[in-house]
């Protein structure tokens, strides 16, 4: 068969009285477009597969009924009409109908007056529709760091599904529901955020309206410095870790990265500031450290002196050594290496990030960075950090780095681990994997099956267990700690459901090389089953303590978690402060108590630390260094920066921030040390420097007491047990 | 701090030793032949144990000053203070024979009945009103704050009253002005640049017309915020709980449903500063009589002192 007679045949069709000869199978509104008449259209873009859903582009072809161009091929013969009174009529009808679900103005017509659909209607004269407004909103997704998805105002047209399935091939948009609950859908209808959505942009740039809109147009940008260079996207996508990041993203969200330079010995960022950025180092070295003083909070003097003043000081474990404090020799930082206790300096590296807590999760900075030699580093917004952790060569970077520097520390920082040999080392950087988990998402439920142990890397890990009526939360665990080892060591399933609480990332340990190590290394199993043994204790009492007191109220409270409340009895208290002075006085001036707070009749619960069923304090250290200790009492770990984020999270102000005065490196001119003022968080210690809490002992009243909730509330409700 | 059965140890001692007191008194009395003197030596035995008692109540002062000495718990103090301050009188009675004396002398039994009185009727507030102020002030708040207090719940009914009414032309706080940014803050910026915010700003859509809202309007701008500004100046309706609520009950008779809920909250928020009225009340009440019984006391053992001095010297 000839070339010639494999070309499609021409057809002669006429278009509003004009002839065109066009080849055969072109749709009507192709041969229109090609022939200069403009049919509108919602549903329908030149790259993608006509859908005819939209129906806007009705044409008069003589047949029954209007024919949507987009989808209805040429016929010989055939005579089209594009605008006569009744197209245009149902057009208006049409649009009247997709403006009565569609909110006015939309997010795009709003930022930049170019949604399709406004633009169509206004044109076709119609303001107010004649029907009635959607009541029932289909919500907005707002999880994307660089998407926002507007439901409202999708009118369902596919573009997005048909630019994300058949242009970029990513196969997550789709349609689910149907009538009025019909729309689009990511994955299997997971916010997009927690979707495996890769935010490419495609589907934003396909949407005709202001569903898909590019959270730039809110104004994500870093603030350009003297020293930050801006990128064309060309630029950005020839290096290597940038491979398979998407080009329209990049555009979109130009100045949400740039490129700093920074000369020798010039900071980058400061420990307990708070930014939005991470970074990324291209070439050069810098040093990673922590200036805050390695000590806690010790009060001296009233035990031994009867007229002696009371004095705070700061003093290392080695110097006070306090009941259950953790001799991690290590401190976790926002970064891929941890810090030594004694030393706390490290080198970061080409290739390396650091800043991502910050940038995910807007802790403060976990530590000092500054150049020792000169510098160039991508400092980046979280949208394009989370692009980034999404993309394939730039993840495998990171993890590279993590495996190579920081998993041997991270594994050996944690004292029963100790003892694992090189080889096995060796051969877990090669089988761990490292997962990331979105906020809220489920990492492991109560009641499935064990099949991993985990170490967290990077954010935070809520471990709670649900109980009739309610959840119990059982630890918040941060960078260092681990979990999973009960399921494994005990009955194979889960007794506790663990959930991220920000961005996590962790490292898991497969069931199989869990059970190797603990085989090979018999002090790994010991340590192990006596940490399993011990938290399974703890929970058990726990969750007794929750049954055996079902009262709501408390509960809600968090009072029956705490072991030691300080009860103001109003109806004896005459509201002198005596209490509040004497435990500012016993604490070098700064208080740690507040009188107000809860009520119970006349009993006022005052704002002093009752180490709640769920400590938020705990949540968002930087350097984790709040804990609770064994005994549920909050400690503060020697390492604390004193940027006082547990502070602002306790919802109560039962934390507060130590000012001191110490020497420290100066870091403009080195070699030199200056003074400044440096914070330690600190809460209620219970006086445990006297013998009865200075509160209390000053009280002339007889209203101040500290009282085991338990005991105390069932009393006062009418003698109730407390067993 | 309560009188209660707490206090039992010491009031019957207090009574054992007014009895020993008291009957050595009257045997001494009986038997002095020109009649009790302070310059006896009975007299002056009364007399050193009396301002002893002083010095002990006024004591608790300096106690106070050093919360976390441990030299007894300032319970014990305050108990120590209450009883043997009362019980100073009598002995110091017994002292001068119930005669007062000179000029210095009646001064000093002047200010002795005075304090111990003053004393007593303190103790009797710190009996009755704690109480009063746990069950009338339940948004009790720290005495200190009430000034703060009151300025939050005058943007929380400004507020309120702009979701339905639209702007009604009072000026806002800094605070307030971060709360409607989207509370977006130093605290947590979205960017290095003080980015636009990624969070929508409060509505300040109104839902009344301006027609319908003129009534809530009227009455905040007129009534209600010059109370909130001032809640202590007497006059206004909404100092009392039941005209206020007649008030509001009116003016819900006058508004749509959708404004409903808000004049809800604007009584709830008149409610709350009546009681923070209440508790400045009750609290003047509770601290104010140490005004005349701090300067006293410190006046009665300066001139008790003095007159101790005045008498061994020269008598």
């Amino acid at each position: 068969m000839s070339t010639i007679s494999r070309l499609p045949e021409l057809v002669e069709i006429t278009i509003d009285g004009r002839p065109v000869r066009v080849a055969a199978g072109t749709s009507v509104f192709d041969a229109a477009r090609m022939n200069g008449t403009a049919i509108p259209t919602l549903c329908h873009l030149q790259n993608e597969t006509p859908v005819g859903v939209c129906r806007l582009c009705v044409v008069d072809t003589g047949a029954r009924v209007l024919a949507a161009s987009c989808v209805r091929p040429v016929e010989p013969g055939m005579k089209v009409v594009t605008n006569s009174e009744k197209v245009l009529s149902a057009r208006k009808t049409l649009l009247e109908l997709l403006m009565a679900d569609h909110p006015s103005p939309c997010a795009r017509q709003e930022k930049s007056g170019d949604c399709e659909l406004e633009t169509l209607a206004q044109a076709a004269g119609v303001t107010q529709p004649r029907f009635l407004k959607r009541t029932v909103s289909r919500g907005i997704d707002d999880s994307s760091l660089a998407i926002a998805v507007d439901h409202d105002a999708c009118i369902l047209c596919d573009r997005c599904i048909r630019g994300c399935n058949e242009i970029k091939n990513n196969f997550v948009l789709g349609r689910m529901g149907k009538g009025y609950s019909a729309g689009i859908a990511f994955d299997l209808n997971a916010a997009m955020g927690d979707s495996t959505c890769i935010s490419c942009g495609e589907c934003m740039v396909s949407c005709p309206t202001g569903a898909l809109t590019n959270k730039t147009v809110v104004g994500t940008s870093i603030a350009a410095g003297s020293d930050a260079e801006g990128f064309e996207a060309e630029e950005l996508l020839q290096l290597p870790v940038f491979k398979g990041v998407s080009g329209t993203f990049l555009e979109l969200n130009r100045g949400a990265i740039v490129k700093r330079r920074f000369r020798p010995g010039e900071i980058i960022c400061r420990e307990g500031e708070f930014g939005s950025t991470a970074f990324y180092i291209l070439e050069g070295k810098a040093r990673v450290s922590l200036s805050a003083p390695i000590a806690h909070v010790k009060t001296q003097g009233g035990a031994k002196g009867l007229f002696k003043k009371l004095t705070s000081t700061l003093a290392a474990r080695d110097a006070d050594v306090r009941s259950e404090e953790t001799r991690d020799r290590t401190i976790p930082i926002d970064a891929s290496v941890d810090l030594a206790y004694g030393n706390p300096v490290a080198e970061l590296g080409s290739g390396d990030l650091f800043g991502e807590m910050t940038c995910m999760n807007f802790y403060p900075r976990s530590a000092t960075v500054i150049a020792e030699t000169d510098v160039v580093a991508f400092e980046m917004l979280r949208n394009v950090l989370d692009i980034m952790m999404k993309n394939k060569s730039f993840r495998a970077q990171i993890d590279q780095n993590y495996r190579k520097r920081a998993l041997e520390n991270h594994l050996r920082g944690v004292p029963m681990f100790a003892d694992l040999s090189p080889d096995f080392i060796e051969h877990l950087k090669g089988s761990v994997e490292l997962q990331r988990f979105a906020p809220g998402q489920i990492i492991a439920r109560q009641g499935d099956a064990a099949g991993s142990f985990y170490l967290v890397r990077i954010g935070f890990v809520k471990i709670s267990e649900t109980y009739p009526g309610g959840e119990l939360v059982l630890a918040y665990l941060s960078r260092g700690d681990y979990f999973g080892e009960i399921g494994l060591l005990g009955g194979g399933v889960r007794t506790a459901t663990c959930t991220a609480l920000d961005h996590v990332e962790l490292v898991r340990i497969s069931g199989g090389d869990f059970r190797d190590m603990v085989e090979r290394f018999p002090s790994v199993r010991q340590g192990l089953e006596a940490v399993a043994a011990e938290r399974a204790t703890q929970n058990q009492q726990r969750m007794q303590t929750v049954r055996s007191v079902p009262i709501d109220q408390f509960l809600s409270q968090g009072l029956m978690e705490a072991q030691s409340l300080l009860i103001l009895d109003l109806n004896s208290c005459t509201r002198c402060d005596a209490c509040v002075n004497a435990c500012a006085d016993a604490h070098d001036g700064v208080t740690r108590l507040v009188r107000e707070g809860l009520r119970f009749e006349q009993y006022l619960v005052a704002t002093s630390c009752r180490q709640c069923r769920d400590p938020l304090c705990m949540v968002g250290c930087p350097v984790g260094s709040i804990r609770r200790r064994n005994s549920l009492e909050v400690i503060i770990e020697d390492w604390c920066i004193g940027c006082g984020l547990c502070a602002r999270n306790c919802p109560y102000g039962n934390i507060n921030l130590h000012p001191f005065d110490v020497m420290v490196d100066d870091l403009e001119r080195p070699g030199r040390k200056k003074a400044v003022v440096k914070q330690k968080a600190t809460s209620c210690d219970l006086c445990t420097h006297l013998k009865e809490p200075s509160c209390v002992y000053a009280c002339p009243h007889d209203a101040a007491h500290r009282v085991d909730p338990r005991t105390f509330f069932s009393e006062m409700l009418g003698g109730g047990s407390s067993k | 701090m309560r009188i209660d059965r707490t206090q039992r140890g010491w009031a019957i001692a207090s009574l054992i030793m007014i009895a020993v007191f008291t009957a050595v008194y009257v045997a001494y009395a009986a038997r002095a032949p020109q009649g009790p003197r302070g310059g006896s030596a009975f007299g002056l035995t009364f007399g050193v144990i009396g301002f002893g008692f002083m010095i002990v109540a006024a004591l608790l002062g300096a106690r106070k000053r050093v919360p976390t000495w441990r030299i007894g718990r300032a319970q014990a103090w305050m108990r120590g203070h209450l009883w043997l301050g009362l019980l100073s009188l009598p002995v110091i009675l017994f002292h001068g024979g119930f005669h007062f004396g000179g000029t210095l002398t009646s001064v000093l039994m002047w200010l002795l009945i005075i304090t111990v009185v003053s004393g007593l009727f303190g103790a009797e507030l710190q009996h009755y009103v704690p109480r009063v102020m746990t069950s009338d002030v339940k948004l009790e708040t720290i005495y200190d704050e009430i000034g703060n207090v009151r300025k939050l719940l005058r943007e929380e009914a400004d507020r309120a009253v702009e979701t339905v009414c639209g702007p009604i032309g009072v000026g806002k706080s800094a605070s307030e002005e971060v709360l409607r940014a989207g509370g977006l803050s130093a605290a947590r910026p979205m960017s290095l640049t003080g980015s636009l915010g990624a969070v929508a700003a409060a509505a300040e859509t109104a839902v009344l017309t301006e027609e319908e809202c003129a009534p809530l309007r009227q009455f905040y701008l007129s009534e209600m915020r010059p109370f909130l500004e001032q809640p202590r100046v007497r006059g206004s309706r909404l100092g009392d709980a039941d005209k206020a609520h007649g008030a509001f009950s009116g003016l819900r008779t006058l508004l749509p449903p959708p404004a409903q809920a808000t004049v809800e909250d604007l009584e709830d928020i008149c409610d709350e500063a009546r009681q923070l009225v209440r508790q400045e009340r009750l609290h003047h009440l509770l601290h104010g009589w140490l005004l005349v019984h701090i300067p006293l006391s410190l006046a009665l053992i300066i001139l008790g002192a003095v007159h101790a001095v005045m008498a061994l010297r020269y008598s």
